[in-house]
């Protein structure tokens, strides 16, 4: 790619510059390219923090499970490193707790004590899951919605246009042309903003079912280990 | 709103503006490819379109002058011819002899009355004289003053008996030639006939050079005839449905220019589109082997240099 582009060419009617084709545009369709343009910087916000946030839950999970399969003594390996911020210690921290307070009383109620591990644990990893995929309805909107939303932009733009043949009584490419640019120019951003987002809740999304679902196989192996403890005690 | 959002908002934000600036330097922007240089175009669309036509063309040069006799003395009274014909045909010939006897000696007075030189002038107008007067009796009964003149030329005599008629009306009129003349005829009643004396004038552009639709269906009927033994149409079902136009450039000895094209096709249907292929490559061949064309009429070549449509069907009738 080289940029040794004339300079008048920067300056020429037929180069596509988004500024121009921004200020010469109408005040709805300004409107729209502003809401696009910020759409797409929050969609790209949203894909680059996630994409941090969501490997580096997922890489620690997997990274503390395999260790605590290891570990000999789960109440060492709990004081150890369970106090972290990543979701499988939380969930192993809400089993440890929960096991904590059922084994203090003194008649322990095996039954109840297996209930409610499991639903502490179960709703930790919802609650996880949900603070992980608290904003990818953003994204889900943004690429549903911003293909609508450049549309009307441009149906309003072409609208213009013709209202602008209509008043020159001039039908002319020339007359026509800058008008329907501008306004195809919001539909092209629609789309930049929404391919991007439908991408990315797509992966998202599946990587956020990963997660739970490793989560879970977790719980489930860490329940039926308290639940052996359980039996044990006597 | 988490640290990695913080970043992440940092570096769309960045990336939004910098490609926003790459765009608006012109960045990703292509070149305008419209810029050719095309030189203006003739475009005509009379030449070969349009049969020409068929009204006489207005001629551009000037009709000749008028030859209208402006003689003095022929043209004296308007009585004077009035008898004057009546007895002409049957005097004429009966009194050959008498007449220049007669008449001379009366013209020659009178014409040297005007010049002094009665031999030559009697030599130089005598060949002219003769014309306005049988002119006069033409315009009276028939319009060919070509009968007097071989009368006129050969022989003097002959001549001088023909004027005998208006010889007596010269005789009183040579004497007032001031007289305001009297003819009915117009200086310019000669006008727009041709005159050997005047410059050969070109034949304007006849009108039958243009073609009419008698011409243009003959010439149509000799190159079907011409191509008819060469053309084999495809067999088989529809196949006789199909029309192949061509559009065929002949040059003036009736060979082809360039190669056939196929300009349309008609009458196509499912069943006969598999000879449809056939059929054009067929007329084209018809053409190629027919080439070059007899028997055009050259004068006519500006309808037959470019054949479009030649058409093409099953049986070539049309």
């Amino acid at each position: 790619m080289t940029l040794n582009l004339p300079a008048g060419a920067i300056t020429d009617a037929a180069t596509i510059s988004p500024l121009a084709l921004f200020l010469q545009a109408d005040i709805v369709v300004k409107g729209v390219m502003i809401g696009l343009l910020l759409a797409s910087i929050w969609t790209w916000a949203m894909i680059i923090g996630f994409s941090v946030t969501l490997r580096k839950a997922s890489r620690e999970s997997r990274k503390f499970e395999a260790d605590f399969w290891k570990a000999e003594d789960i109440d060492r390996f709990y004081e150890a490193r369970g106090k972290a911020g990543f979701p499988a210690a939380k969930v192993m921290a809400a089993g440890v707790t929960e096991w904590r307070r059922s084994t203090a009383q003194k008649v322990i109620d095996r039954e109840g004590t297996r209930d409610r591990l499991s639903t502490v644990m179960s709703s930790t990893i919802a609650g996880e899951v949900d603070r992980l995929s608290d904003r990818l309805n953003m994204l889900a909107t943004i690429g549903s919605v911003a293909p609508f939303v450049g549309l009307f932009g441009t149906v309003w733009g072409i609208m213009r246009a013709f209202t602008s043949i209509a008043a020159e009584q001039n039908s002319s490419l020339a007359v026509v042309a800058p008008g329907i640019a501008e306004a195809l120019f919001a539909t092209a951003i629609g789309l930049f903003a929404a391919i991007p987002a439908v991408i990315a809740y797509n992966r998202f999304s599946h990587g956020i079912n990963r997660l739970e679902a490793a989560l879970s196989r977790f719980a489930d192996g860490f329940y039926s280990t308290l639940s052996r403890e359980l039996e044990a005690q006597r | 709103m988490e640290r990695a959002e913080k970043i992440g908002l940092g570096v769309a934000t960045a990336g939004h503006v910098l490609l926003f600036g790459l765009l608006s330097a012109g960045f990703l922007s292509t070149p305008n490819p419209l810029k050719l240089n095309s030189p203006p175009m003739d475009v005509s669309l009379v030449d070969e379109v349009a049969l020409k036509s068929m009204a006489p063309q207005v001629s551009t040069q000037p009709p000749p002058p008028s030859v209208a006799p402006d003689e003095g003395p022929t043209e004296d009274a308007a009585p004077a011819p009035e008898p004057a014909p009546a007895p002409e045909p049957t005097r004429a010939p009966p009194e050959p002899t008498p007449a220049p006897p007669r008449a001379a000696p009366r013209e020659a007075p009178a014409k040297s009355r005007e010049k002094p030189a009665p031999p030559k002038k009697a030599a130089a107008k005598t060949p002219a004289k003769p014309k306005p007067a049988a002119d006069k009796p033409a315009a009276k009964e028939k319009p060919k003053p070509q009968k007097s003149k071989p009368a006129a030329a050969p022989a003097k005599s002959s001549a001088k008996s023909a004027k005998q008629s208006d010889a007596p009306a010269k005789a009183s009129g040579s004497g007032k030639a001031d007289k305001p003349r009297g003819s009915l005829l117009g200086k310019d009643f000669l006008k727009g006939i041709d005159t050997s004396a005047d410059a050969p004038r070109k034949a304007a552009p006849a009108p039958a050079a243009a073609m009419g639709p008698a011409q243009k269906s003959a010439l149509d009927a000799e190159i079907r005839r011409q191509l008819k033994p060469h053309w084999r149409p495809p067999s088989g079902a529809d196949a006789d449905r199909l029309v192949t136009l061509l559009e065929v450039r002949l040059d003036k000895s009736g060979a082809l220019v360039g190669t056939p094209q196929v300009i349309d096709q008609q009458g196509v249907t499912a069943s006969n589109r598999p000879q449809a292929k056939l059929h054009a490559e067929r007329a084209i061949q018809a053409v190629k082997l027919a080439a070059p064309f007899r028997n055009l009429p050259p004068e006519f070549y500006d309808q037959w240099k470019w054949l479009r449509p030649l058409r093409f069907d099953a049986r070539l009738n049309r």
